[in-house]
C-alpha cells in the first residue's frame, strides 16, 4: 500500500483506522437556521437539506421589506477529522454577478457560526468585506 | 446615478461614502504568524506578505522532523464592511496534488483565527474536514 500524501499531521489517518469513504452524514447541519441577532444586517436565515447525497444550502439576506432569497446552491460538507462520518461544517460559493460570496460555516453546541467573505466585481468602489454571524435552529 | 445592487443590508455603503475608492490596507495581516498551540496537528506557521496590494500566503503544516512548506498562493483580503479599509480577514485556496484546502481566516483582537476546509481529491477515502488554529505574531 502506498503512503497517503499529506501536508500536516492532521491529514494522516490514525494507525489501524480505515478511511471512512462515502459521504458525510449531514444530520447535524440540515434544517432551518435563524440569525440569533434579530436586527441582523447580513444573512438572516439558512436552509440546509440533503438531496441525492448532496448538501444544498439556501441563504436569505436581510432586507427592510422581506428577506432576500439568494437561491439554492450545492455546498461541500466537512467532518471534524479525516476519519469523520458526521458533517459539522460546510462551505459554498454564491456568484451574484456583481458580488461573489463565500460561505464558510461550522456547527458547535447547537449554534451554527457563519463567516462570509464578500468580493465585489462591479467596480462600485465598495470594499470587499468579511462578516461573522450566529444562527440557531 | 443608478442604485447599487445588494444581497443584504450590509452591502449598502453609508450615505456619502459611495465612490471613495481606497484599497484595503493589508498591514494588520502581514507578518510571520505562529500557532499558539505548539502541539497543533494543523497549520504551524503562516507567512503573509503584500504583493502590490494582494496578500501572498505561505503556510507550513505540522510535520516531523520539520514543518511542511505548502508554498505560496495569492489570497484575497477583506475589510469589516463595505466602507472599511483595514484588512480583518483573508481567504486563500491551495490546490494540491491530492487535496484542496480553503483557508478562511480572520483577526480576533491580536489572534489570527485560521479555519482550514480540506477536501481530498486522491480517492483515498479520507473525509473532507474542518480544522481551526489560532496564530499570533511573536
Amino acid at each position: 500500500m502506498t503512503a497517503l500524501e499529506y501536508v500536516r499531521a492532521e491529514d494522516r489517518l490514525p494507525e489501524e483506522t480505515a478511511p471512512p469513504g462515502g459521504a458525510l452524514d449531514p444530520a447535524l447541519l440540515v434544517g432551518t437556521w435563524f440569525a440569533t441577532d434579530k436586527q441582523a444586517a447580513g444573512v438572516v436565515r439558512l436552509e440546509l437539506r440533503q438531496q441525492d447525497g448532496c448538501l444544498l444550502v439556501r441563504a436569505f439576506g436581510a432586507d427592510p421589506v422581506q428577506p432576500n432569497d439568494w437561491g439554492e446552491i450545492e455546498a461541500t460538507a466537512y467532518g471534524s477529522s479525516v476519519a469523520a462520518v458526521d458533517a459539522m461544517a460546510f462551505s459554498a460559493m454564491y456568484d451574484f454577478g456583481f458580488l461573489v460570496t463565500i460561505l464558510a460555516a461550522y456547527a458547535k453546541q447547537g449554534i451554527l457560526v457563519l463567516d462570509t467573505f464578500n468580493t465585489f466585481t462591479d467596480a462600485s468602489g465598495r470594499s470587499n468585506y468579511f462578516s461573522r454571524e450566529f444562527f440557531h435552529r | 446615478m443608478s442604485s447599487l445592487q445588494t444581497t443584504r443590508t450590509k452591502d449598502k455603503p453609508q450615505p456619502g461614502r459611495i465612490g471613495l475608492v481606497l484599497p484595503v490596507n493589508l498591514r494588520p495581516l502581514l507578518g510571520g504568524w505562529v500557532n499558539y498551540d505548539k502541539g497543533s496537528t494543523g497549520i504551524q506557521r503562516l507567512e503573509i506578505d503584500d504583493w502590490e496590494g494582494t496578500p501572498v500566503v505561505r503556510a507550513f503544516g505540522a510535520g516531523h522532523p520539520d514543518p511542511i512548506d505548502w508554498g505560496e498562493v495569492a489570497g484575497a483580503a477583506f475589510a469589516d464592511g463595505v466602507d472599511g479599509h483595514h484588512a480583518v480577514a483573508f481567504t486563500a485556496t491551495y490546490h494540491l496534488d491530492f487535496a484542496t484546502v480553503l483557508l478562511a481566516a480572520y483577526l480576533n483582537k491580536r489572534l489570527l483565527v485560521v479555519d482550514a476546509y480540506s477536501t481530498f481529491t486522491d480517492g483515498s477515502g479520507r473525509a473532507s474536514y474542518f480544522q481551526r488554529d489560532h496564530l499570533y505574531l511573536p
